[in-house]
């Protein structure tokens, strides 16, 4: 039973995200350790780097992100990641719409939710 | 199915009911083909749903027509309710059993391909070191996993494993398998006369060996072991696969190229009064140990080179 909970709970985390990244590259561009240090930070959204960087190959690929490498003050050279055009305009839909969903659900769970 | 004869009641005209009879039928017979296994009583009861929407309006044909469009083609409603069934969302609908778990082992008995293959053995971004074996029962070791454990790499380094290292870097690996094949046959021609006609081929595990074989077999089946992987990886790279899958076969057959000539000289030492089994353990070593150096410098190549066009560039555009 636990573990069919988990599996559920993963599958919705999944979809979120790929919305959490996004958001963050909105903000700036970040290299991968960061994104995953950072992310990491919500310990709700349980992202793990396993998560994150397979998420990042896959949004590259699509081209709602790209990647570039720069110099580092203090190591190797990173490889920083940002939003490219067609991922700003999905980041503004996907936040849109996120703000419709958490809207409803706010209300479903506050109206029929016990708790 | 009774289901059926107890529709009357709603009040629709014979040709309301048509529709909804093709309708249904449809979402039926797609399920069918996509092979899900879903309870046909859900889709029956949306069959309810719909009759009783239907009875509270007038019920024509034009009413159930509008009301079958909400729901989509026939089709799509089938895909979604063969997704909701398998969550996984796999493209696969089709129940197949040819990889799975079995006792708890992960386990995959279809041909492996070299695309598979590639993708177990190099993946830096799945941070298992351990994956599901690509033919058989058990485990794979995900040497991209073991590199970024072991800090000699970050996980996206490479934005498309191996894409960035030069061509002829890719095909000069092949040399290592190559020269491992033309070292086993030398040593095989050379110490041929050597050899007993029985050869051991198999120790237990203290070092005794528990098995013997015709020498000609043991020779014929290390040649195989050897040579097979090999010709496979010249096809792949003969073939222009994804450098991903170029380098994991010129590991794979790296791989079985150490392990054939470690056994050759194995049963060699053995037969010349040296006991134990330290060729066996240095050849296990080794055959995990190359294809991962191998792996990491490619990879170490393939990192360089895209660093070289990105910093080049910056510099350019911002060093003022």
């Amino acid at each position: 039973m636990g573990t069919d909970n988990d599996s559920r709970l993963s599958q919705f985390r999944k979809g979120v995200v790929e919305l959490a990244i996004l958001a963050l590259l909105h903000g700036g561009e970040a290299y991968g350790g960061e994104i995953v240090e950072r992310l990491g930070d919500h310990p709700g959204l349980a992202i793990s780097a396993g998560t994150v960087y397979p998420l990042l190959s896959r949004l590259k690929k699509s081209g709602v992100i790209d990647s570039v490498w720069r110099e580092s003050p203090v190591g190797p050279p990173r490889k920083y990641y940002r939003l490219s055009p067609t991922g700003d305009a999905e980041f503004d839909e996907m936040a849109h719409a996120w703000d419709g969903v958490t809207e409803a659900m706010d209300e479903l769970l506050r109206k029929e939710g016990s708790r | 199915m009774n289901s059926r004869e107890m529709q009357p009641a709603t009040g629709l005209t014979p040709e309301a009911m048509d529709l909804i009879e093709t309708y249904f039928t449809r979402v039926h017979g797609a399920l069918l083909i996509a092979a899900a296994g879903v309870c046909e009583d859900a889709v029956d009861e949306l069959r309810e749903h719909v009759l009783e929407q239907l009875a509270r309006g007038a019920g024509t044909p034009a009413d159930v027509t509008r009301v079958l469009a909400e729901l989509g083609t026939p089709e799509a409603l089938a895909a979604r309710y063969a997704e909701a069934e398998a969550p996984g969302g796999s493209s696969d609908v089709a129940p197949d059993r040819s990889h799975g778990t079995l006792l708890g082992m992960p386990y995959d008995v279809r041909v492996p391909s070299s695309d598979r293959i590639a993708s177990r053995w190099w993946d830096p971004m799945d941070a298992r070191v351990f994956v599901p074996r690509v033919f058989g029962i058990g485990w794979d070791i995900n040497f991209g996993a073991l590199a970024v454990k072991v800090h000699l790499m970050r996980p996206d380094d490479e934005d498309v494993p191996f894409a960035a290292v030069p061509r002829a870097v890719v095909t000069a690996a092949l040399a290592v398998p190559l020269l491992l094949s033309v070292a086993l046959l030398t040593v095989m021609a050379l110490l041929w006369p050597a050899l007993p006609s029985s050869v051991p081929a198999h120790w237990d595990v203290v070092g005794r060996a528990d098995q013997f074989w015709d020498r000609g077999w043991l020779v014929g089946f290390l040649a195989v072991m050897s040579l097979a992987p090999l010709a496979f990886a010249v096809v792949v790279h003969v073939r222009s696969r994804a450098p991903l899958n170029r380098v994991a076969a010129t590991a794979l057959s790296t791989l079985t190229g150490t392990l054939a000539l470690s056994q050759f000289v194995q049963a060699y030492l053995y037969v010349q009064g040296d006991q134990g089994i330290t060729p066996t353990f240095v050849g296990l070593g080794l055959a995990l140990a190359l294809p991962f150096l191998m792996f990491v410098l490619l990879s170490r190549v393939g990192r360089a080179a895209e660093q070289r066009r990105d910093l080049h560039d910056t510099t350019k555009k911002e060093s003022v």
